[in-house]
């Protein structure tokens, strides 16, 4: 038997979920929190640190309608990412703004609410770090002087002090290349702020507790992970936990950490009610788990030839009160700002630094979109400094066939420099070179940037069932939070393994109880990992469709093929038997037809020895993107308008193209939006200060111009039938492309992000783009 | 479901019928409610909204909008809206027009008022308010006492100390023929959010000459005013906006711009220059 | 009490007020359609109609609805309520969600019921708009996943019939 071509695949099979969501009937967790369930509401700590010396929750008990509260005693676990140092309430100690101190469950939010009020907390003030520089200095006081005592749920990682990971890659003689005469020394400094995900439907669970466990309906990225991290809390079995997803209204990363579920949980257990937690918008942009705020200082020495003869640089991430994702995070500068150019050595030192904010977390292409533009715009510096043209660097030093990455992992084909040439093919730009002035006296930049993401494998499952009436049931863990990995990809995979209209695919809806193990929706890893799981669990279906066809049609396997709907003799087409049938036939003879997938990463090599606090030495899939911005910059008001903007992404084999370019226009409207508009600024004590769309500004329909994209495809993948995710990397250059082009457009040396009106003034006026 | 709100039996809504009515139910407490876009956020402000309300749109002569050749008067609870549509095209009303059809957003304009632009007292961003100031409007005001008229300038100025036990009837906006205006403001995004700053203008244009202009600032400082050193530097001048803009230039100290999240003072004053420039564009534009 | 017409359906309710609009027709009639995520007037997600007009359920106190007529996404291009006429499955009511659904427009989903309140009556006051009017007059509707283009691409093609028939 052959497998269908991995081109039998490809379409531009429309969103089976689209229907409802344009009628309002689709139904997400925040649509499912009325019928008869309590509300809870979340007691948070005002200040950023501080001992707790009176928590008195008897008084919330007896006002109207409370029927349950929850503290710490409730949640004994701790939780992490690298290292198990968060608490789900505060213990004893209040280390960032908002931390949760309690929680209460009434009849409705206002009953909750008003309770929370009537609980004493007295909290004894310490002195704070609430910021990086503070964090790190000597003798900074600290976030966690007990941090020795946590648990460290993976080795290497060199902690100490406020530092609550640190990762390093050391390979080459970076010191003697940084002496050597003959180099030229280039030097770099970027700040960049928090990322908020916003994504529309807020945080949200219901939680039940059913015959000795608790069910929870929750609005999450990682069924799985919620699955785990609840149990952990509350110290019971992870088998006591189900989670099931609703459609999710967007996660972005925000909802690949598990943060408020255990806490519905706890209350459904003490109250025996459905309990309902939904964030308040202000709730959810003051505890967002955004992209972390980072520092980066990157030098190079580049030789006589013009190539990077070595590199050395130092991230520092602010991880917030605690580790979280971030501790994974330092992982991927080696990848990142280690990426995308040949380096002769290269000294990468990335700390995650805990200081007594809110907590950050995983945002889409995390770590990446600030590490790719404070190494492009150290690209066009070296350039600046050195006389070089920016567009020739970046052809010379790419990565190309056989080139060693910063971890000595080795890519396979030309794909970056490839790319930069079908953007130079594509590019129509609006002034012939890189800088000038527009008709209308605006300044014009014009910039082009590479970037190197990678799909985030790890274990999935999947299986298939297929039934007698021609259709088949596609059971994983995946969740669909709008990116259409599961409305789309999926279903068009089993379809065409299978020969059946992708309308015949039932995808059940993500349940822990009924799926395997899955690392979450998330890392663009959705349509790779759960397809080639999915692909390996059709693959057992379809052995036993042929083997009884075979024999129904006395030929042999290797001579049919599955296709509308039936199992045919490839050389004769019409005749063949019905796929319904033929699993007639097998359900009588051998029971029901169904086969089970897994996937997991299958692991790159690194070269040994050069990396140390790593969770991840080599990227298995390497994605690939460039994009080309054109800006026009008001000068007499530091507005940035985007004139135009073109993405050539390496998608390996795109499945459903017009997918993908939906992907892409939002991933880089939400790039826009990171790049110019969106600024998270923190108050006196440590507080996000943006709590709403007033102040927080995400790009409206006039911010956001028409994407051009290119789709790069045959890049070399390990992914099912050569896919790449395609939904993660499209943010990844954006801020990268316009702080280059505005530094083109300005004349002024591009620092920090975002490009907010006020600071683009600032910088063109000569004071620094920090105020 | 139980009862969805415990402070359901202490809010009520009103709907009186006539001005006297409305100043009666205030005076027992109420407050008034026009469009409700600047009173329902109060939550979000941390401002407790309990008590009564007392809504203003069953009140046929708050919706007035007479134009006649002397003046325009347009009641409080007209909506951004309808003013942008009622004024289109008029050109000595042309700051009020663009400050009701631009601010905000569709949906918002539909609901808000020009009496909650002007009563919004915590609110330094208002379009119309600026615009009104520019255009020399007079504001009406009702008391359980009587009727009474303030300039526009006054009424922003003291409006803490007018407000309590009176209600805004509308403006009156004289119609000065040969006069002409603009309005620019400036969003940080292309539209939808709130004006950082906001520069509206009126002035007579005679043989390419500008006389007795009228400068307001909105958005810079808490409440919106008039620029009388550019007033007084432009009277007579050339309609020349580079040149304006550099007399704008010269004269920023007279601010104290107020910080805000979204951005710094220093950046508001220092965008009026060019705010002035487009204003006196769009002037010689409709000249 | 507040006497009102949801979808064509009249109803009376005992309640504040000042309660949003929103959370009425959200928590009390379980029409969860219309979306409350800013809760302040700018995403537009909340959009509904009250006499035909657009308006912004959350900003919208319960209290001003009294005797008007609301109609929610779901109602949205019924004649009768949903109800006495249930959801037809082949058709969607208006040639802008349709034009949607072609487009492959849609992503989370949170923005959509929102912005087609907010465009379908525009769309069919103006057929004449170009793709620049449909842009400024989406400005009190946010998205957070799609980045705009395919809604505008999807606004333009409902109008093309009408504009073809025009020229
Ligand atoms: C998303 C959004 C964006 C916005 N963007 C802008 C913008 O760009 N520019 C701008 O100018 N504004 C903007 N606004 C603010 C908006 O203009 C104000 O909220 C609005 O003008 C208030 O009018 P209202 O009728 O809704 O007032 P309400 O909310 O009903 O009332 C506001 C205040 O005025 C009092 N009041 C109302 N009418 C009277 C009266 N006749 N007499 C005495 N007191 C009265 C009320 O008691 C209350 O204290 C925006 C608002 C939102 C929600």
């Amino acid at each position: 038997m052959s497998a269908p071509d991995p081109a039998a695949h490809v379409l531009d099979l429309p969103r089976r979920d689209a229907r409802d969501k344009l009628t309002g009937a689709t139904r997400y967790t925040v649509d499912r929190m009325g019928a008869g369930a309590l509300h809870a509401a979340i007691l948070r700590a005002t200040g950023p640190a501080g001992r707790i010396v009176t928590l008195d929750l008897a008084p919330a008990l007896s006002m109207p309608g409370v029927r349950g509260v929850a503290a710490a005693a409730d949640a004994p676990g701790l939780h992490g990412i690298g290292v198990a140092d968060h608490p789900l309430f505060a213990r004893g100690h209040v280390r960032q703004p908002g931390e949760p101190l309690a929680a209460v469950a009434a009849d409705t939010l206002d009953q909750a609410r008003a309770a929370l009020k009537a609980i004493v907390v007295e909290i004894d003030p310490d002195p704070a770090c609430l910021t990086l520089d503070e964090a790190v200095a000597p003798g900074a006081r600290l976030v966690h002087p007990d941090w020795r005592d946590y648990a460290t749920l993976v080795e290497g990682g060199n902690r100490r002090d406020n530092i609550a990971w640190e990762a390093r890659v050391d390979r080459g003689e970076v010191d003697a290349a940084f002496a050597d005469p003959t180099m030229r020394i280039v030097e770099s400094a970027y700040e960049v702020g928090r990322q908020s995900h916003v994504p529309f439907e807020p945080r949200a669970a219901v939680a039940r507790w059913e015959d000795g466990r608790v069910h929870l309906e929750c609005s999450t990225q990682a069924p799985w992970t919620v699955r785990r991290v609840t149990a952990e809390v509350m110290g019971i079995a992870p088998s006591q936990v189900r989670v099931t997803v609703p459609p999710v209204g967007g996660g972005f990363g925000l909802k690949f950490d598990c943060s408020i579920e255990p806490i519905a949980a706890i209350l459904a257990r003490k109250t025996g009610r459905a309990v309902a937690l939904e964030l308040s918008r202000a709730e959810e942009a003051a505890s967002c788990l955004c992209r972390e705020n980072a520092r980066i200082r990157i030098s190079s020495a580049i030789d006589p030839q013009g190539h990077i003869a070595a590199r050395d640089a130092e991230v520092l991430m602010d991880c917030g009160a605690y580790g979280g994702e971030q501790v994974f995070l330092t992982t991927m500068t080696a990848h990142t700002l280690g990426g995308n150019y040949r380096l002769g050595a290269v000294r990468l030192v990335t700390k995650a630094v805990y200081t007594n904010t809110p907590p950050n977390g995983a945002f889409r292409a995390c770590n990446g979109v600030y590490c790719t533009f404070a190494l492009e715009r150290h690209t066009d510096e070296i350039c600046a400094q050195l006389g070089l043209d920016p567009l020739e660097f970046r052809r010379a030093n790419v990565v190309g066939d056989g080139d060693i990455g910063a971890t000595g992992q080795v890519f396979r084909g030309n794909v970056l420099g490839e790319m930069l040439e079908r953007m130079e093919d594509a590019s129509v730009p609006v002034l012939p070179a890189l800088s000038g002035t527009l008709p209308d006296g605006r300044l014009y930049g014009r910039a082009r940037t590479v970037g190197t993401w990678f799909v985030f494998v790890g274990p999935s499952s999947a299986t298939v069932h297929l039934h007698d009436d021609g259709s088949a049931t596609l059971v994983t863990a995946g969740v669909e939070i709008g990116s259409g990995s599961m409305a789309q990809g999926l279903p068009q995979i089993v379809a065409a393994q299978l020969g059946i209209a992708p309308d015949k695919v039932v995808v059940r809806q993500a349940d822990t109880d009924a799926s395997g193990l899955d690392m979450g929706v998330g890392g663009g890893r959705t349509t790779v990992s759960l397809g080639a799981a999915s692909l390996e669990a059709c693959a057992a279906v379809r052995a036993q469709l042929l083997e009884a066809a075979a024999e129904m049609l006395q030929t042999p396997a290797s001579g049919l093929i599955l296709r509308d709907g039936r199992a045919e003799i490839a050389a004769s087409p019409g005749a063949g038997v019905p796929i319904p049938e033929l699993v007639g036939r097998i359900q009588a003879s051998l029971g029901p037809v169904a086969g089970h997938g897994a996937f997991t990463a299958p692991g790159e090599p690194a070269m040994p020895g050069c990396t140390a606090g790593h969770f991840i030495e080599a990227i298995d899939i390497p994605v690939h993107a460039v994009h080309e911005a054109e800006i026009a910059l008001d000068p007499d008001t530091g507005h940035v308008e985007v004139l135009a903007y073109r993405v050539v992404q390496d998608v390996g084999l795109a499945l459903n193209p017009r997918a993908v370019r939906g992907q892409i226009q939002g991933g880089v409207a939400q790039g826009l939006g990171y790049a110019l508009h969106e600024e998270i600024t923190h108050d006196a004590a440590g507080a996000i200060r943006q709590t709403g769309f007033e102040t927080y500004r995400i790009p409206g329909a006039l911010d956001v111009p028409r994407v051009e994209a290119i789709l790069h495809e045959g890049g070399p993948s390990i992914g099912p039938l050569g896919i790449k995710g395609a939904g993660e990397v499209p943010i990844l250059n954006v801020p990268a492309a316009i702080a280059c082009a505005v530094a083109n457009a300005g004349g002024v040396r591009v620092g920090a992000l975002p490009l907010t009106p006020p600071r683009v003034l600032a910088l063109l006026r000569g004071r620094g783009g920090r105020d | 479901m139980p009862p969805a709100n415990s402070s359901a039996e202490s809010r009520r809504l009103l709907t009186p019928a006539t001005i006297p009515a409305a100043l009666e139910a205030q005076a027992a407490g109420a407050r008034l409610l026009a469009g409700g876009t600047w009173l329902m956020r109060s939550a979000l402000r941390d401002e407790p909204l309990t008590g009564a309300f007392a809504s203003l749109h069953a009140i046929p002569a708050l919706s007035r909008l007479d134009l006649t050749p002397e003046a325009a008067e347009i009641g409080a609870a007209v909506t951004h809206a309808r003013l942008a549509e009622a004024l289109a095209g008029i050109p000595e009303l042309a700051p009020l027009a663009v400050a009701a059809g631009a601010s905000a957003n569709p949906g918002v304009r539909r609901a808000a008022t020009l009496g909650g632009n002007l009563c919004a007292t915590e609110f330094p961003a208002a379009d119309l308010a600026c615009a009104l100031l520019a255009l020399e409007a007079d504001v009406d005001l009702e008391r359980l006492s009587g009727p009474g008229r303030v300039y526009m300038a006054q009424f922003l100025a003291r409006r803490e100390a007018l407000l309590p036990g009176a209600l805004v009837a509308g403006v009156r906006i004289p119609r000065r023929a040969g006069r002409l205006g603009a309005h620019v403001r400036l969003p940080l995004r292309k539209a939808g959010d709130y004006p950082v700053a906001i520069v509206s203008l009126t002035a007579e244009v005679a043989d390419g000459r500008l006389s007795r202009p009228v400068i307001a600032v909105g958005s810079v400082e808490p409440v919106a005013r008039r620029w009388a050193e550019l007033e007084a530097a432009l009277d007579g001048v050339s309609l020349d906006p580079a040149a304006g803009a550099s007399a704008a230039a010269g004269l920023l100290s007279s601010f104290s711009p107020r910080e805000g999240i979204e951005a710094p003072g220093w950046y508001r004053a220092e965008v009026l220059p060019a705010l002035v420039r487009r204003a006196l564009a769009a002037l010689e534009a409709s000249a | 009490m507040i006497r009102l017409r949801v979808n064509g359906e009249p109803l009376a309710l005992d309640l504040d007020p000042m309660t949003p609009l929103v959370d009425l027709l959200r928590r009390d009639l379980g029409l969860t359609g219309a979306k409350a995520v800013c809760r302040e007037g700018f995403c537009g997600a909340c959009t509904v109609h009250v006499d035909g007009e657009p308006r912004l359920a959350c900003l919208t106190p319960a209290g001003l609805v009294d005797g008007r007529e609301v109609v929610t996404i779901e109602g949205l291009g019924r004649n009768a309520p949903p109800s006495v006429a249930p959801v037809d499955d082949a058709a969607l009511p208006t040639a802008l969600q349709r034009a949607m659904l072609e487009e492959d427009a849609v992503q989370c989903g949170m923005c959509f019921p929102g912005m087609v309140m907010a465009l379908a009556p525009v769309l069919e006051a103006e057929p004449s708009m170009d793709r620049e009017a449909i842009r400024r007059a989406m400005t009190g509707n946010l998205c957070r996943c799609t980045g705009y283009e395919r809604i505008l691409d999807a606004a333009v093609l409902a109008l093309r019939p009408q504009q073809e028939a025009a020229e």
